[in-house]
């Protein structure tokens, strides 16, 4: 009987092989019957760099899930901030709109899984993109953590985005946890550009003026220089309610900044025999505005002789954001592969405050604040070789990177506190770091790694990969990474993967320090968030902070039952130790059990009460991805294509550190209240669905989407608000009114489907009807409909 | 049991998969022989058309698959593998997978002087001196031609292939 059951398997194997071979004969010959105009015009499949030193290979059946945006469709959208087209087209990716949180406002910060911003690596042509000098400190998806400005690398310079679903960091290092996003930047054989863009939302606001060119100057051996040139001005949008407490007046401003950005990216390449010689790199100067609280006019925070009606400071801060990769790569006589790299990126938020007052000032005060900087510099020094050996790819490298985090104070006036007031110290919106604040540290790591790729059998590969890391402030790590793909027939894939990771404390996170005055009696005290190495962090028990590790499993399987027809579905899983947050706010009044130890503490050190980052808790995320690919060619000038992508990520707080034994409470007590586990548990939507579609013919395409965002929490208090899905719908319809002239209209939320808003609550500023009424983690935003033309041109 | 396990696995590790699900494989097999049709050769006497691809094979079994019952010019179709250059003898049309520029050259020298037609992907393999470079870029096919390269190798391309190409006369593209 087993001898049979195996026989019939034998069979079955050989007759299924037989199959696929005779289909893909068949399909062949079908190709070859077609005009030369026709094959031409043939899309081919996706092809990915990511996850892998092995160079491209088929997306689709790759080892490990990824996904490829194309800049086809990247560009069929009315939006042209990266992080808003990719929260379109890539489940799982969210990125909501915080409104008056600061610095927030101005650099949104992204996730991936229901994840944080900075446990996703971002990659630009395979290179480490540098986190923002942000730290997001308020109420927002990503408290406490620093991440990547992605709407700083301009849209049009991008020729795809590869979205790599599976941590990575035996291969790439730090951050790898929820995925990679890998940005490649448009290379050869490109045309050059012209687009204007114009829009505004159903409302009237948020009027949105861009121009961009995209440029490619062909060089010898199809070497090449590709510019990019955007210039972008986004008006605000305002969905603030009325004030009640203000004659019901709209005084707040709740929704988009208003911002300029100026971008540009270079790409290029100049090869020389095997060697290429190659520079990439993006700026970004923003400038950007929007609001804090508004001060009523009886407010003890205003001097009515200078804002008689009251006023709303603005927080109007100037960014800059670049980065640059260069470096040679090539083959030697042996088929070894090299490539040796130098990337530097810096982010920069010099933080400026209009419209406000210092209260304790009097009447002297300024009305303009310098209110200082953050600032964020990398280098990576980077070496890869790779040999094919048969059917195996053996690769290495070394990593060489420093980073220096700084933190510049602002003008005396905006931190100060005066004689007039015993609290209201510096500018109100955003009082500025005080030279105690200031901070000036550098951190160095080197990473050695290994990755191989052995082709086992004709249908089985093992990718193993091991990589080695010090970093001077924290120790070392060693990760690994095993991925299995098995591919018994032409149409079917089984993969599988299982790896350990690690995030790197970032030095926002250790060493981020703000603090304000309030007076007591006869002195001043301090108050805010401390470096894990000040004094004042380190009595209440601050250590310096150890790696986040993860571990990570993938399972899944593609079918492809026809070459323009796929399917895959993979589950994964990820652990997540050490996750590093910031402590609630230590101070007698806040903590009821806190100890008389940390109570006398604070009082011998001058401090009202004191945050500081610590290894908190772990956590477990669990879900699936399911993808579906379809495109049919009617003819040489007519197709239809369709994306279809579901996500579900369920994250779950799995354990609890201990705290500090010196602070008599719980870490449950210190960092877990509420609103913070609601926002790790179910502050972002536990799934998202995408379906593109795209009609395309010689005289106009038509692009439809249609998108769910699952439902997400909040608390009111200490009580979990729940707020629904919602689904929206994108079209655009694009003439193509001569060859190389085109125009597109179109509407992104054609529908103008909103958020919930919080409902009825006892709160004077949030709630349904009043000044904030919708959730600061709705993944679409409260802008509503939002409707665009577009002109293009190509040369 | 242990004959058949054995036996199993020698199937299985046997079995020549075709190795050309991807949409771009297919297409540069195709293009092999529709290019071939657009040119003329010189006058020869040989009694099949031989398509030789040198260093690496990415195609697998596709390429005798597909062109086993077709014909080009008139002849029937004859596939050969060949790793140095000095093996390739007579060939009408050569695939070139080689690593390194220097290999290229070699391979393009020999081409040009037996008149052979060329087709690679590397970047800068038609400025050169190959005829046909082939790449796909943003998911489509890209063709470059090098005419002066093909006169100089004793062929003629037709025009269909020429109006789809991106087409090198008197050094300039």
């Amino acid at each position: 009987m087993r001898y049979l059951f195996l026989m019939l398997l034998l069979a079955s194997m050989t007759a299924t092989a037989q199959a696929s071979e005779e289909k893909a004969v068949k399909e062949t010959n079908e190709l070859y019957g077609r005009s030369l105009d026709e094959l031409v015009h043939i899309e081919t499949q996706a092809k990915a760099d990511v996850g892998s030193r092995g160079g491209s290979r088929d997306a689709l059946v790759a080892e490990v899930p990824i996904d490829v945006i194309t800049a086809e469709q990247l560009e069929s959208s009315g939006y042209t901030e990266l992080g808003k087209v990719l929260s379109k087209l890539v489940p799982g990716f969210n990125i909501p709109r915080p409104s008056i949180t600061d610095g927030t406002d101005h650099a949104p910060p992204f996730t991936l899984r229901g994840l944080n911003p900075d446990q996703v690596l971002v990659l630009i042509n395979g290179k480490r993109q540098h986190q923002g000098s942000l730290l997001n400190m308020n109420g927002t998806i990503g408290r406490g953590s620093s991440g990547v400005d992605i709407n700083a690398i301009p849209l049009r310079s991008i020729e795809r985005v590869e979205v790599l679903r599976d941590g990575a960091a035996a291969q790439y290092g730090s951050d790898a946890i929820a995925g990679i996003i890998n940005i490649i930047l448009k290379g050869y054989g490109h045309k050059s550009s012209l687009t204007g863009t114009y829009g505004a939302t159903f409302r009237g606001d948020g009027q949105m003026r861009q121009g961009d060119t995209f440029l490619s100057i062909a060089l010898p051996e199809d070497g090449f220089v590709n510019l990019t040139a955007e210039a972008r001005d986004r008006g605000a949008t305002n969905r603030a309610g009325a004030d009640a407490r203000d004659n019901y007046r709209v005084n707040t401003h709740f929704g988009d900044a208003d911002t300029q950005d100026y971008l540009f990216a270079v790409n290029a390449a100049l090869p020389r025999g095997d060697t290429t010689f190659y520079l990439h790199g993006t700026l970004d100067r923003r400038l950007s505005s929007a609001g804090a609280f508004y001060r009523l006019k009886g407010d003890s925070r205003n001097i009515p002789q200078i804002y008689p009606d009251g006023f709303l400071p603005k927080i109007e801060p100037k960014l800059m954001d670049f980065s640059l990769s260069t470096g040679a790569k090539g083959i030697l006589d042996s088929g070894v592969t090299w490539d040796l790299s130098y990337t530097l990126g810096y982010n920069e938020f010099q933080f400026y405050v209009n419209n406000s007052l210092n209260r304790s000032l009097g009447l002297a005060t300024p009305t303009s604040f310098n209110s200082g900087s953050t600032t964020y510099l990398q280098q990576i020094i980077n070496l890869d070789l790779a040999k094919k050996i048969g059917s195996h790819t053996i690769a290495g490298g070394l990593e060489y990177r420093r980073e220096n985090y700084r933190i510049g104070s602002g003008d005396v006036a905006s931190y100060t506190l005066g004689s007039f007031s015993d609290w209201a110290a510096g500018a109100q919106g955003f009082g500025g770091f005080m030279p105690e604040n200031k901070v000036n540290v550098k951190r160095d790591n080197v990473a050695v790694y290994l990755d191989g790729k052995f082709g086992l059998l004709s249908w089985m590969n093992l990718d193993a990969a091991v990589r080695y890391e010090n970093f001077s402030d924290f120790g070392s790590t060693v990760d690994g990474k095993l991925a299995l793909r098995i591919r018994p027939t032409e149409d079917l894939l089984l993969r599988a993967s299982a790896s350990s990771g690690f995030r790197a404390p970032s030095l926002t996170q250790s060493n981020f320090t703000s603090t304000a005055m309030v007076r007591n009696g006869e002195s001043i005290d301090r108050y805010g968030t401390f470096s894990v190495d000040h004094p004042v962090a380190r009595a209440l028990g601050a250590t310096d902070l150890k790696p986040e590790k993860s571990w990570h499993a993938t399972a899944g399987v593609v079918y492809q039952p026809l070459s323009n027809f796929s399917m895959s579905a993979d589950y994964f899983f990820t652990y997540i130790g050490d996750r590093i947050m910031p402590t609630g706010y230590i101070a007698g009044w806040n903590l009821e059990n806190l100890s008389p130890q940390a109570a006398a503490i604070l009082k011998q050190s001058g401090v009202d009460g004191a945050v500081y980052f610590t290894n908190a808790i772990s956590t477990r995320t669990h879900g699936f991805d399911l993808r579906m690919d379809y495109k049919h060619t009617f003819d040489s000038s007519s197709a239809i294509k369709l994306a279809g992508a579901y996500n579900r990520s369920m994250t779950k707080v799995a354990k609890v550190n201990t705290a500090p034994t010196i602070l008599g409470v719980d870490m449950t007590s210190l960092v877990l209240d509420p609103n913070t586990r609601v926002t790790i548990e179910n502050g972002q939507p536990v799934d998202s669905f995408k379906l593109w579609t795209k009609y395309e013919s010689k005289l106009f395409d038509l692009v439809l989407n249609l998108n769910r965002f699952g439902g997400y929490s909040s608390t009111m208090g200490n009580d979990r608000v729940d707020f629904s899905a919602l689904w929206t719908v994108d079209a655009e319809v694009t003439w193509h009114i001569m060859k190389h002239v085109n125009i597109a209209i179109g509407g992104e939320n054609l529908l103008d489907a909103m958020p919930d808003t919080w409902g009825p609550t006892s709160d004077s500023i949030t709630g349904k009807n009043k000044i904030v009424q919708y959730s600061q983690y709705s993944p679409i935003g409260y802008n509503g409909a939002y409707y665009y033309a577009r002109l293009g041109i190509r040369f | 049991m242990r004959i058949l396990t054995l036996s199993v696995m020698a199937l299985l590790l046997s079995v020549s998969w075709l190795h050309a699900s991807d949409v771009e494989r297919r297409l540069e097999a195709v293009f092999l022989g529709r290019f071939a049709n657009y040119i003329e050769w010189p006058a020869t006497a040989k009694s099949s058309f031989v398509i030789t691809l040198i260093d690496e094979n990415p195609f697998g079994t596709l390429l005798e698959a597909i062109y086993k019952d077709k014909l080009i010019h008139g002849k029937p179709i004859e596939i050969r593998y060949v790793t140095r250059v000095r093996d390739i003898g007579k060939t009408d049309l050569l695939f070139i997978t080689l690593d390194t520029t220097a290999a290229r050259q070699e391979a393009i020298e020999y081409a040009q002087k037996n008149s052979i037609l060329t087709i690679c992907e590397s970047k800068g393999f038609a400025e050169r001196g190959g005829v046909i470079q082939l790449n796909f870029v943003g998911q489509k096919t890209q063709i470059k031609i090098n005419h002066d390269a093909a006169v100089k190798s004793g062929i003629k391309i037709g025009a269909p292939l020429l109006s789809i190409a991106t087409v090198i006369r008197g050094g300039k593209s």
